[in-house]
C-alpha cells in the first residue's frame, strides 16, 4: 500500500509537468523555429485568459463545484464594456475607468447568484451554472442586439496590448493572479475552508464552517475572474463580439483544472498545476497548428487529454 | 406489415410528386409578407446584408420576419421551420453551410413558400436552383479568390510565401475562394502556400491562427486571408510580432469593410474585394419579377468592386 501511495503522489504531483516537459521537448526536436522569445510571447499571451478563467475555477472545482458559465460572463463584461468606453455622454477617463470596473462587477454578481442558487435551494453546480451558460450569452447578445462592436481605444486595451517593462501585461496580471490564488489557498483560512467544504461538506458545517458564504465567494471569485478575462479578449481584438467572446471558455477551464491534478471531486486543489494544465492544453493547440494538422482534429486531440486526465483521477481514487 | 407496404407506397409516389412539382407559386400582392433567415451577425458584412434587406423591405412597405443563426446551422434549419410555420410568402435563405440547409428549402417548398437563396449556396446534389428554389443571388466567390491572386502575384512580382486564413469550414465562400486562388497562384512558381488554416471568418481566431502560423513559418512574405476581419486580426498578429504589416508582410483580403479600407489607408492591408453585401434591392427586385412571372435566371451574379490605395479613401464614406 505505502509503495501505491508514493506512486500516485508522484503522479499527481508530476504527472501534468511531465506532459509539459515531453510537449517541449517534442517540439524541440520537430518544430521549427520553436526555440525563440517569440513563441514563448505567443503562447503566454494566448494562454492568459484560460488561465485567469481557470485558477477561478479551480477554487469552485476545490469546493466540489463547477461552474459552466464562465465563457457567457465573459461574453456579458466583454459586450458591456464598450458601452461605457465609447459612452460620449461620460468624460473619457471616466468612460474608461467604468469600462474597467463595472463589466467585472456584473460579472461577479452574475457569479454570486450562481452561488446563491447552488447554497440557498441547494441545486447541483452543474445545473445551476448551467443556467447563466445558456442565459447568459443570451443577455450579451441582447444588449448588443448580437452584433459585432469595434472601437480602438489605447487606454482602455492596455489590458490586453499593453507592454509595460516590455512584458505583455495580461501576462503579468495572469502570473499574479495565480500567485494570489495559490496564496489564498495555502495561507488564509478562507482556502482551508474551501478545501474541508471540498473534502466532506457535511463535516465542514458541522465543525463551524460558514460553508453557504464560502460557496457563494468562490462563484463570485470566479464570476469576477470571468468578466477580467472578457476585457481581456475585447481589448486584444478592438472588438467585441457577444456571439464568440469565452466561447468554449468552460470547456478549456475545466481541462485546465483537470489536467493540472486538482481532484474534480473537490478537496484537493493544484492552483500551480492549473497554469501547466493550461499550457499543455495551449502548447498542444499551437503544436498542431504549427505542424498543419486542421482545427477540427485539434478538437478530437483535446478531448482526448481531458479524458486521460478524468481516468487518471479515478485510478487516483480507486 | 401488409396493411404498411400501401400506406409507403402511397407516400413515395407522393413524395415523387412533390418533387417532380414545380417551384411554388408567388401572387401578385401589394405588400408581402417575407422572411430572411440570416447566418450570423459577427461582423460587419453581415450586419450591412441585415441592414439592406430591413431597409429595402421598410421602403417597399413590406414585412419582413428576421431571424438570426448566430452561426449555428442547426439553428438556422430550426428558425427557417419557424418561418414556414408563419406562413411567410417568401423566404430569403442565407445559409450558413450548403449540405445543413438544403433539406430546409426542401421543406419550405413541400410547404409552398417560393426560397431565395442569397450569398452562400445550398448543396446542389440536393436542391437546385430553379427546381426546388427560385434563384441564387450572390457574388461569385471563385472570381473573388482569383482577383485577389492576381493582385498578389502583381505586388509581390510573383515571388512570395504565403499564410492562407481560410473561412469556415465547408461554407461556400471558403470553398470556392480558396479554390479561386489556390488554382489561380499554381501558374506562378515562385509563389508557394505554406500553411492554410481556418480563421472561422473571425478577427480573434484569424489573430491566434496567424500568431502560431507566424513562429512556425517566420521566413512568410505574404497573407490571403478569406474575409477582412480575419485579415484585421492577422494585422495584429504580425504587429505583436514586431513585423510591418504592408512592409514586411503584403496582406490580400476579400470583403471591402470600413475597417479594412482604414487599413488600406493605413498602409497595413493591400488590398481586399468587394463583396457586395447590399443584396436588399436586388433580392427583392427578383421576387417582384418571380410574382410577375417573369422568367428568373438561376444564378444572379453581385458586381463587386476592388478596393487598393488608389480608390480606398475615396470609397471609405460609402463602405459598411
Amino acid at each position: 500500500m505505502a509503495r501505491a501511495s508514493s506512486r500516485e503522489g508522484f503522479g499527481q504531483k508530476y504527472g501534468a509537468l511531465l506532459a509539459l516537459a515531453a510537449l517541449i521537448v517534442f517540439n524541440m526536436i520537430f518544430t521549427r523555429y520553436f526555440l525563440n522569445l517569440q513563441t514563448l510571447y505567443v503562447n503566454f499571451t494566448q494562454v492568459a485568459t484560460i488561465v485567469i478563467v481557470a485558477t477561478g475555477m479551480t477554487l469552485v472545482i476545490a469546493t466540489g463545484g463547477i461552474d459552466l458559465s464562465v465563457g457567457s460572463l465573459m461574453a456579458i463584461s466583454g459586450a458591456l464594456a464598450p458601452m461605457l468606453f465609447l459612452n460620449e455622454s461620460l468624460p473619457p477617463i471616466l468612460g474608461v475607468a467604468l469600462a474597467f470596473v463595472l463589466p467585472v462587477l456584473t460579472a461577479g454578481a452574475f457569479g454570486l447568484f450562481n452561488g446563491f442558487l447552488i447554497t440557498r435551494y441547494a441545486i447541483q453546480p452543474i445545473i445551476a451554472t448551467l443556467v447563466l451558460f445558456i442565459a447568459g450569452r443570451g443577455i450579451a447578445q441582447v444588449v448588443t442586439n448580437g452584433n459585432l462592436t469595434t472601437f480602438s481605444n489605447m487606454t482602455f486595451q492596455f489590458i490586453g496590448r499593453g507592454r509595460p517593462l516590455g512584458l505583455p501585461f495580461q501576462v503579468l496580471l495572469m502570473f499574479a493572479l495565480v500567485a494570489l490564488i495559490a496564496w489564498v489557498i495555502r495561507a488564509t483560512i478562507f482556502g482551508r475552508y474551501v478545501l474541508a467544504i471540498g473534502g466532506n461538506e457535511a463535516a465542514a458545517k458541522l465543525s463551524g464552517v460558514p460553508v453557504s458564504r464560502v460557496k457563494l465567494a468562490v462563484y463570485g471569485i470566479s464570476g469576477l475572474l470571468s468578466g477580467l478575462a472578457g476585457l481581456i479578449v475585447i481589448a486584444i481584438n478592438s472588438s467585441s463580439d457577444a456571439n464568440q467572446v469565452g466561447l468554449n471558455m468552460e470547456l478549456d477551464a475545466i481541462a485546465a483544472v483537470a489536467v493540472g491534478g486538482t481532484a474534480l471531486t473537490g478537496g484537493k486543489v493544484n492552483v500551480f498545476g492549473t497554469l501547466i494544465g493550461a499550457l499543455i492544453i495551449q502548447l498542444i493547440r499551437y503544436t498542431l497548428l504549427a505542424k498543419g494538422v486542421p482545427d477540427a482534429v485539434a478538437l478530437i486531440v483535446k478531448a482526448v487529454i481531458i479524458i486521460l486526465a478524468v481516468y487518471s483521477q479515478r485510478v487516483r481514487q480507486s | 406489415m401488409k396493411r404498411f407496404i400501401p400506406i409507403a407506397l402511397a407516400a413515395l409516389a407522393f413524395s415523387a410528386l412533390a418533387a417532380d412539382a414545380g417551384l411554388p407559386k408567388l401572387a401578385k400582392k401589394a405588400t408581402y409578407k417575407i422572411g430572411f433567415a440570416q447566418t450570423e451577425t459577427n461582423n460587419p458584412w453581415r450586419l450591412a446584408l441585415t441592414a439592406s434587406m430591413q431597409g429595402e423591405a421598410k421602403k417597399r412597405g413590406w414585412k419582413l420576419v428576421y431571424t438570426n443563426g448566430n452561426g449555428s446551422a442547426a439553428k438556422q434549419v430550426s428558425d427557417v421551420d419557424s418561418l414556414i410555420a408563419q406562413k411567410v410568402d417568401a423566404i430569403f435563405l442565407s445559409p450558413r453551410e450548403e449540405k445543413p440547409l438544403a433539406p430546409a428549402v426542401l421543406k419550405a417548398k413541400k410547404a409552398g413558400i417560393p426560397v431565395f437563396v442569397i450569398d452562400r449556396n445550398v448543396d446542389q446534389s440536393i436542391a437546385k436552383a430553379g427546381r426546388d428554389y427560385v434563384t441564387f443571388i450572390g457574388s461569385d466567390f471563385i472570381l473573388e479568390g482569383q482577383r485577389a491572386a492576381d493582385w498578389l502575384i502583381k505586388a509581390t512580382k510573383g515571388t512570395a510565401k504565403i499564410i492562407e486564413l481560410e473561412g469556415s469550414l465547408g461554407s461556400s465562400p471558403a470553398n470556392d475562394r480558396k479554390t479561386g486562388f489556390d488554382e489561380r497562384i499554381k501558374g506562378t512558381p515562385g509563389l508557394e502556400i505554406v500553411a492554410s488554416q481556418t480563421g472561422n471568418f473571425t478577427r480573434d481566431e484569424g489573430r491566434q491562427v496567424m500568431e502560431a502560423l507566424l513562429q512556425a513559418h517566420p521566413d512568410v512574405t505574404a497573407v490571403y486571408a478569406h474575409n477582412d476581419e480575419m485579415a484585421l486580426g492577422a494585422i495584429t498578429a504580425l504587429e505583436a510580432a514586431g513585423k510591418v504589416p504592408g512592409k514586411d508582410v503584403i496582406i490580400v483580403s476579400i470583403d471591402g469593410e470600413k475597417d479594412a479600407l482604414q487599413a488600406i489607408i493605413d498602409g497595413k492591408l493591400g488590398a481586399t474585394v468587394e463583396c457586395n453585401p447590399r443584396f436588399g434591392p436586388k433580392a427583392m427586385t427578383a421576387m417582384v419579377d418571380y410574382a410577375n412571372g417573369k422568367k428568373i435566371a438561376i444564378k444572379l451574379t453581385n458586381d463587386d468592386r476592388f478596393f487598393d490605395i488608389s480608390n480606398a479613401k475615396a470609397s471609405l464614406a460609402s463602405s459598411y
